[in-house]
């Protein structure tokens, strides 16, 4: 069994992002995995980490992330007992500034994440929204990414190398990736849009769990026509630039 | 100097306005921009405006349809009124608006003002029109290529108020309903609990955070997408019991309400169309115009934002449904329409790349946040799923949604509607339903106009 938490769903939900929950459920099916999601809703509740194998956090707003690491720093030294099992952590969004260290607000003032990433965070005066392809292994990733904070990593390890976008901030680096907590800048139903990247958490979960499960082959052929047609998109405005 | 100024930039665009009107061209727009491009805060030099009489209109959706409500309204009562009804809506609009509406002095010759004002543009036309009035129709997500998140708007407008501005708000929509927190007197305006109320229990729904404390905020039920009767499960934000206008008693079928002890008769009649009509009273009450007169307005408006259109093709019917890309409300308006109808359909939806601004993008979140459900449990004989860049996402989306793969066909072609629409004979159904943004629209009433029949 593979169990899933997903993070404050109704908190951190801007775009669609409910999706990658059903996701789990979807894929896991296809895979002939059995998964199991659970919500956390209440800001109050204790996360049980043990119980859990893949946390998910979908995009917020830095108004609630800020609610969001006060709330887990109570629970910080669980958070990084998890991390350092190699469970999984996937995160998308703004919700980045979570695990970030310090998050600098347009308003002048700024606060604390949890610190998991060694990374800055600078709220953007302007939004910037366009596409994001990158690669990450032998994967293409896509999909749209509306931009409100740049990201410093430091010396963090990006997650993917940018073909087309912004990234983190527009420098070639996307997102972060730490032992098993990944971080991507990409919105919306990024999961269901690229779902070998759903079934790669997947296979994580398997690795260190040792399950002994048969996953199905799945064609993806939807999907990949769908990329397809993304790419196509994106080098027409390649050429055009 | 900077009065004798906009004397001249005012003479000037009048006088643009006059050649535009006597060579039958499209100038209003200019004469706002030329004036905003020589003086910046242009705007503030008119007199004789009545700041208690000066009504802005803003939010995400149903901007346009509440000014021009308000505005019909207003002026069936006897009052004399401006407005923007065009739809301009930035500071070149609101310019253009008082150059039309005042004598050669800057002198404003109406009583009343009324205006829609983009999100965005809302503080700076504040700093030069002090509105003493503003309705929001609701914040919701919407163009995040260029609003982000509803915060940065919610921001916006935050920063916009002031003590002195009465506030006219949704009661039952969360995050504009906060703003009272800003303002010294806020007018809530009410639906009450009616035959297209709808409750949530799906496992993947999800609500949004409080804007007050960040907690989850949970729904008793909906009138519309998002707005509903609510409550925060933390700090005890919910919507109020009393208000100052509630619509009670509606019937949808012979397009009625009441409001108070007064029944009110409507050319309309849908959940969204009854926020506008109590916004509206809310402000007609405040100016003692009686029930009579009101629904007077409400029976002759003629609703120029309306996005549907029927077209009558090869013995079908065509019901053609627009909405706004990138926002979820005016696609779940959309689909509710669709599942409102029990008989068996087909689905035509041609969901494309954004190109509000540049760089246009491929954004197709807001497929994930709408409810397909209702439709998938109708009976619809065929889903079509056409656009060059998001067509297979949108079959994908329905596959989420439960629709049978059989079901599904995918057109990965832009615009081709002889190839789109090449089927729509086979078809048993007699009503067919497309949803487009509004990329498309002019190519797809072409087409059923040119090979329908009937068809204005």
């Amino acid at each position: 069994m593979i169990n899933v938490l997903w993070m404050y769903p109704d908190i951190l939900n801007l775009h669609g992002e409910r999706a990658n929950a059903k996701a789990f459920e979807v894929i896991g099916k296809k895979l002939g995995l059995k998964v199991k999601i659970d919500r956390l809703d209440d800001l109050d509740e204790k996360v049980e980490f043990d119980k859990y194998d893949i946390l998910l956090f979908n995009a917020g707003q830095l108004k609630e992330i800020e609610v969001l690491s006060n709330v887990l720093k109570n629970q910080i030294n669980d958070l990084k007992k998890y991390i350092k099992d190699k469970k999984i952590i996937f995160v998308t969004g703004t919700t980045g500034a979570l695990f970030s260290n310090n998050i600098q607000r347009l308003d002048g003032t700024s606060f604390k994440g949890l610190n998991i990433f060694d990374a800055d965070i600078k709220e953007r005066e302007y939004v910037l929204g366009d596409d994001l392809y990158f690669g990450f292994k032998k994967m293409k990733i896509v999909g749209p990414q509306i931009q409100m904070i740049d990201i410093d990593i430091k010396d963090e390890k990006p997650f993917g190398k940018v073909i087309y976008g912004y990234g983190n901030n527009g420098k070639g680096d996307e997102g972060i990736i730490k032992n098993n907590v990944i971080f991507t800048n990409t919105l919306g139903p990024v999961l269901v849009k690229n779902p070998w990247l759903l079934e790669y958490l997947f296979d994580l979960v398997i690795k260190n769990k040792k399950l002994k499960v048969k996953k199905k082959k799945i064609k993806y052929d939807l999907e990949k026509k769908s990329l397809e047609s993304c790419e196509a998109f994106i080098n027409k405005k390649l050429e055009n630039k | 100097m900077r009065k004798i100024w906009f004397f001249i930039v005012l003479l000037g665009t009048k006088f643009g306005l006059l050649l535009c009107k006597l060579f039958h061209k499209q100038g209003s727009m200019i004469a706002g921009k030329t004036a905003i491009f020589f003086q910046k805060d242009f705007v503030k030099y008119f007199t004789n405006i009545d700041y208690n009489k000066v009504f802005f209109v803003t939010g995400t959706n149903g901007k346009s349809t509440t000014t021009n409500l308000l505005y019909h309204t207003l002026k069936t009562s006897g009052k004399n009124i401006a407005s923007n009804v065009e739809g301009a809506n930035m500071m070149s609009g609101v310019a253009t608006t008082l150059i039309k509406n005042s004598n050669i002095f800057g002198k404003f010759n109406k009583e009343f003002l009324v205006l829609e004002i983009d999100e965005r543009s809302l503080r700076n036309i504040f700093k030069v029109l002090p509105a003493k009035n503003l309705c929001i129709s609701n914040l919701q997500k919407d163009q995040v290529q260029r609003n982000g998140d509803p915060d940065f708007i919610y921001q916006m407008f935050k920063n916009s108020l002031n003590k002195d501005v009465t506030l006219y708000v949704n009661n039952e929509e969360v995050r504009s309903r906060s703003l009272e927190d800003y303002v010294n007197k806020s007018i809530y305006f009410s639906l009450e609990r009616n035959s297209k109320t709808f409750e949530k229990h799906d496992f993947y729904d999800v609500t949004c955070p409080c804007p007050k404390c960040s907690h989850k905020i949970e729904y008793e039920y909906y009138n519309i997408e998002n707005i509903g009767k609510f409550k925060c499960s933390h700090c005890g934000y919910k919507s109020n019991t009393k208000v100052d206008t509630l619509i009670t008693d509606v019937d949808f079928d012979n397009k009625s309400f009441k409001e108070g002890k007064d029944t009110y008769k409507v050319k309309y009649a849908n959940p969204f169309m009854m926020y506008n009509y109590a916004l509206v009273i809310s402000v007609c009450k405040r100016f003692n115009i009686d029930a009579n007169t009101i629904e007077e307005g409400f029976l002759s408006f003629i609703n120029p934002a309306d996005r549907r259109e029927t077209y009558f093709y090869h013995g079908k019917t065509i019901r053609y449904l627009r909405m706004k890309q990138e926002n979820p409300e005016t696609l779940q308006n959309a689909l509710d329409t669709i599942a409102r109808d029990k008989n068996k359909k087909a689905v035509y939806m041609g969901l494309y790349e954004i190109k509000d601004f540049k760089p246009a993008y491929n954004n197709t979140f807001y497929f994930f946040d709408c409810d397909f459900k209702k439709i998938v449990e109708t009976d619809v004989e065929q889903y079509v799923c056409f656009s060059k860049t998001a067509s297979y996402e949108t079959a994908n989306r329905m596959l989420y949604a439960g629709v049978d793969n059989k079901k599904l066909k995918v057109y990965d072609v832009e615009d081709d509607f002889d190839l789109i629409f090449e089927d729509i004979d086979k078809l048993k159904s007699e009503t067919i339903y497309i949803i487009t943004g509004m990329k498309p629209y002019h190519k797809i009433k072409a087409f059923f106009n040119k090979e329908g029949e009937n068809n204005d």
